[in-house]
C-alpha cells in the first residue's frame, strides 16, 4: 500500500528536562522522557495531571518554560505547530463541520498547496485505510461517533506525520465502540509504523494498546514501563494504586534478606519484596493485588503470610468473585475465579506468598 | 396555534395574537403603506376654470355698475340678487381652483433629477465603503476578543467597545467633529508638531472630505458590526483553529477556510445593519461635513420634507432608498448563502 509506505517514517520524541509552568503553577515538572520511533506510547494519569500539557509541548502549541523538546533529534524550539512533523488528534476531534469528509481529510494537503485532484485522490486512499471509502462526500455531522473518530485519524495521517499525538480520542465513545476502536488504532499504528503518543486516563486502554506506558501524577511522570512490568512491578504507591486494584497495608520495615523483607503491620508481621531496598525502621506500604491473595483451606500448604479476616460482602462479577474482608481494621479485597462455590460470611484464613507482595515508600495514592 | 391555546388558554392567546397583529400593522405595515401611498401621487391644481372665473369677475363688475345706475327699487333688488348668485358661483369655482387634486402617478420616482440620482448612487457607494471599512476593522477585533485574548482581557475589551454607546449618538458624532475640525484635536496635534499653521490656515480640512464621514460612521455603527461577528466567532470551537494550525495551515488559510465560513451569518448580519444604518444616516453627514462635502441622500430626503415641503417626492426618495436596502439584503443573503433563519439566530 502506497499510503503505508509513505508513512513508515516514525521519529522519536525526546523530552529533556521539559517543564511547563503557568504563572506560579507547575503543570509539568521537569521531565526526561524518550519515546522511541515507531512506538505506541501511552501517557496515563488522572484528570488534571498534565497529560494534555505534555502533548501540547510536543505538538508546539506550548513552549516549555524549561528544558527542551526534540523530535527526530531536532530541537523544536521556535518551531510552530504547523511546522512540526507531528499531527494532533483532539479530545473532541475538532473536525471541520462545514467541510465534507474528504475535504476534512485533505485539509492538510490543501494547506500545503496540493492540487485538488491529487488532494482528492490521496484523501480517498486514506479514507479507504480507515474503511470509510464511500463516505467522502458526507458532512462529519452525518457520520457516527466511530466513523468521525476514523475521519480524525485519516485527517491527521494525511499530512504524513512522523509522530501522531492522540489526546483521549476515544473518551467520547461508548464502551463497545471504544474497545473496537482500540484494536483498530493499534492495527493502524502497526500498519503505518509511525510513533503514536496516546493520552488517556483509562488504564484499560493504555494497558491493552501500548508498547510502553508513562504513568503520571500531578505533573510528574512516576514510571515508564511496558504494561506487564507496570502492573506487576509498580515502583511507586501511586502507580500501584492507579494501575489495577491493590490492597494497601501500612507498616514499619524490619530486616531484609535476599530481597524479601519483614514488615510489621496491624495484621502482624508479613513478608514481601523490597524493590527499593528500604532500610529497617522506615515507614512503608505493603501492596498485594486482590487476585494474588486467597482464602486458605486446610488442604493446601499455607503460604508464608497468613492471617485471619472476616468476610462481610461477596460480589459476583460473572467470572469473578469479589470478596470484601476486614482484618484488624484494614479492609481487604480478594478476587477469585468463580468456581461455583461462594464462601460463607464469617472468619476465614487469608494468605499470600512474599513474592506476590511489594513494599514501597509511602506516597500519594490514587483515589478512584 | 393550538399549542398556544393549550398553554395560555383562549383569552390570553387572543391577547397575544392581537398584540402581534398590532405590532405587525402598527410598526411594519402601516408606516410603510403610508409612505408608499404618499409617494404615488402628486397634487395638481385645476387651472381650467381660471377663464370662467375671470369672465365671471367682469360680469360682476358690470352688475355692480347696473346696481349703481338702477332707478327703481324692484330693479335694485333684482340686480342685487344677480350679484349674489355671481359671487356664489365665483366662490365655488375659486374653491375648486385652489383645492389641490390628488393625481396618482409614478412621476415622483421617474422624475428624479440627474443631480439627485448621482447623489443617490454616491450614497450607496459611500454606504458600501463604510460597510467594508467597518468589516475590516471589526472582524479582527471580534476575532481577537473571541479567540486570542485571555477571558478577563476579552471582557475589558468588550466593555471598552460598549461604554461609548452609553453616550447619545449625536454626542459621539460631535466628539468626532471636535477631533477632526479645522482647529480640532488632530490639527492641533499637527500644529504642535509644526506641520500645519493655524495663522496661515494651512490646517488639513478633514471635514471637507467624505473620509471623515466614513470614520465617524464606522465609529458610530461599529457595535452593529462587532457584535454579530463576535457572537458567531464565540461559538467557534478554538480546537478547530488549532487543528487547522496543526495540519500546517498558515493564518490566512485558517481564516479563509475555517473562521470566516463559520462567521458568515454574523458577517452578513453585521454588513446588512451597517449598510442600512449608514445609507440612511442623516445626523453623521449633516454634523460632520456641515454641508461642505456634498449631500448624502438622506440629507436630500430631509430637505424634500422640511425645506421644499414636497412630501410626495420625499416619500418616493425614502422608498427608493428602502427598496435599495432590501435589494442589498437579498443580494447579501444570496452571496453569503445564508437564510433568514441564520440571520434570526
Ligand atoms: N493555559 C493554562 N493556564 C493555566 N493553567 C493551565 C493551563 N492549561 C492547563 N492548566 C492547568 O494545568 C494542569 C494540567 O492540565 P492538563 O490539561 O494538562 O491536564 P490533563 O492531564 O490533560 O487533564 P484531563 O484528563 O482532565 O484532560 C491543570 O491543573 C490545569 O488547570
Ligand atoms: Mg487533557
Amino acid at each position: 500500500m502506497t499510503v503505508a509506505a509513505a508513512l513508515a517514517h516514525g521519529k522519536d520524541v525526546d523530552l529533556q528536562g521539559a517543564a511547563m509552568r503557568f504563572g506560579g503553577f507547575q503543570a509539568v515538572a521537569p521531565t526526561d522522557l524518550l519515546i522511541h520511533a515507531g512506538e505506541f506510547f501511552s501517557i496515563l494519569g488522572p484528570s488534571g495531571c498534565g497529560k494534555t500539557t505534555i502533548l501540547r509541548m510536543i505538538s508546539g502549541f506550548l513552549q516549555p518554560t524549561d528544558g527542551r523538546v526534540l523530535i527526530g533529534g531536532q530541537d523544536m524550539k521556535g518551531v510552530g505547530p504547523n511546522k512540526r512533523p507531528t499531527a494532533l488528534i483532539f479530545q473532541n476531534l475538532a473536525l471541520f463541520p462545514l467541510m465534507s469528509v474528504w475535504e476534512n481529510v485533505a485539509f492538510g494537503l490543501e494547506a500545503r498547496g496540493v492540487a485538488r485532484g491529487e488532494r482528492k485522490r490521496r484523501a480517498q486512499a486514506l479514507l479507504e485505510l480507515v474503511a470509510l471509502g464511500d463516505q467522502g462526500d458526507k458532512r462529519p455531522s452525518e457520520l457516527s461517533g466511530g466513523q468521525r473518530q476514523r475521519v480524525a485519524i485519516a485527517r491527521a495521517l494525511a499530512v504524513e506525520p512522523a509522530v501522531l499525538l492522540l489526546d483521549e480520542p476515544l473518551s467520547a465513545l461508548d464502551l463497545k465502540l471504544r474497545q473496537h476502536m482500540r484494536a483498530e488504532l493499534r492495527a493502524i499504528q502497526r500498519k503505518i509504523g509511525i510513533t503514536f503518543v496516546y493520552i488517556t486516563h483509562d488504564q484499560g486502554e493504555a494497558l491493552t494498546m501500548s508498547d510502553r506506558i508513562a504513568v503520571m501524577n500531578q505533573g510528574v511522570i512516576e514510571q515508564v514501563d511496558a504494561a506487564d512490568v507496570l502492573y506487576n512491578q509498580p515502583r511507586t504507591a501511586f502507580v500501584a494504586t492507579f494501575v489495577g486494584e491493590h490492597n494497601t497495608v501500612p507498616g514499619t520495615l524490619g530486616a531484609t534478606h535476599d530481597g524479601v523483607c519483614r514488615i510489621d503491620t496491624p495484621l502482624g508481621p508479613l513478608h514481601a519484596l523490597n524493590p527499593h531496598a528500604l532500610t529497617p525502621g522506615s515507614p512503608a506500604l505493603l501492596f498485594v493485588r486482590p487476585e494474588r491473595m486467597r482464602l486458605l483451606n486446610g488442604a493446601t500448604k499455607p503460604p508464608a503470610n497468613a492471617f485471619e479476616a472476616t468476610l462481610h460482602r461477596r460480589d459476583l462479577e460473572g467470572a469473578f468473585l469479589h470478596l470484601h474482608l476486614e482484618a484488624a481494621g484494614q479492609s481487604l479485597v480478594v478476587h477469585q475465579t468463580n468456581t461455583g462455590t461462594v464462601p460463607a460470611p464469617g472468619t476465614h484464613r487469608l494468605g499470600f506468598e512474599p513474592d506476590e507482595a511489594r513494599v514501597l515508600p509511602p506516597g500519594a495514592l490514587a483515589h478512584e | 396555534m393550538n399549542s398556544l391555546i393549550a398553554t395560555y388558554g383562549r383569552p390570553l392567546s387572543a391577547l397575544f395574537l392581537l398584540l402581534t397583529a398590532l405590532w405587525a400593522v402598527g410598526l411594519i405595515a402601516l408606516p410603510q403603506a403610508v409612505m408608499i401611498e404618499r409617494s404615488l401621487w402628486v397634487e395638481e391644481r385645476d387651472t381650467s376654470v381660471e377663464l370662467r372665473i375671470n369672465a365671471l369677475y367682469s360680469s360682476l363688475e358690470l352688475k355692480r355698475f347696473d346696481l349703481a345706475d338702477a332707478k327703481s327699487e324692484a330693479r335694485k333688488t333684482q340686480v342685487a340678487e344677480q350679484i349674489a348668485t355671481l359671487e356664489a358661483e365665483i366662490k365655488t369655482l375659486e374653491a375648486r381652483e385652489s383645492a389641490p387634486r390628488k393625481v396618482y402617478t409614478l412621476s415622483n420616482y421617474t422624475r428624479m433629477s440627474s443631480l439627485h440620482f448621482t447623489i443617490f448612487l454616491k450614497t450607496i457607494a459611500y454606504a458600501l465603503c463604510v460597510t467594508a471599512l467597518s468589516l475590516m476593522v471589526c472582524y479582527p477585533v471580534a476575532y481577537a476578543v473571541a479567540h486570542l485574548a485571555p477571558p478577563t482581557r476579552a471582557a475589558l475589551m468588550m466593555l471598552g467597545l460598549i461604554v461609548p454607546y452609553a453616550i447619545n449618538e449625536l454626542l459621539r458624532v460631535y466628539a468626532w467633529l471636535m477631533i477632526l475640525d479645522y482647529q480640532g484635536v488632530v490639527n492641533t496635534l499637527l500644529a504642535w508638531m509644526g506641520l500645519v499653521d493655524f495663522e496661515a490656515r494651512t490646517w488639513i480640512p478633514f471635514l471637507e472630505s467624505s473620509g471623515s464621514v466614513f470614520v465617524a460612521m464606522v465609529y458610530t455603527y461599529i457595535l452593529f458590526m462587532v457584535f454579530p461577528i463576535y457572537n458567531t466567532l464565540e461559538t467557534l470551537d478554538h480546537n478547530q483553529i488549532e487543528a487547522g494550525r496543526d495540519l500546517g495551515a498558515p493564518t490566512w488559510r485558517i481564516h479563509q477556510r475555517i473562521v470566516i465560513p463559520h462567521a458568515k451569518p454574523g458577517i452578513a448580519v453585521g454588513c446588512l445593519m451597517t449598510f442600512m444604518l449608514s445609507a440612511g444616516s442623516y445626523s453623521v453627514p449633516q454634523v460632520i461635513t456641515r454641508g461642505k462635502a456634498g449631500d448624502w441622500f438622506s440629507q436630500l430626503i430631509y430637505r424634500q420634507f422640511f425645506e421644499s415641503f414636497n412630501w410626495n417626492v420625499g416619500a418616493a426618495y425614502s422608498f427608493t432608498l428602502l427598496a435599495t436596502c432590501i435589494g442589498f439584503i437579498v443580494l447579501m443573503m444570496r452571496l453569503f448563502k445564508v437564510g433568514i433563519r441564520d440571520i434570526a439566530k
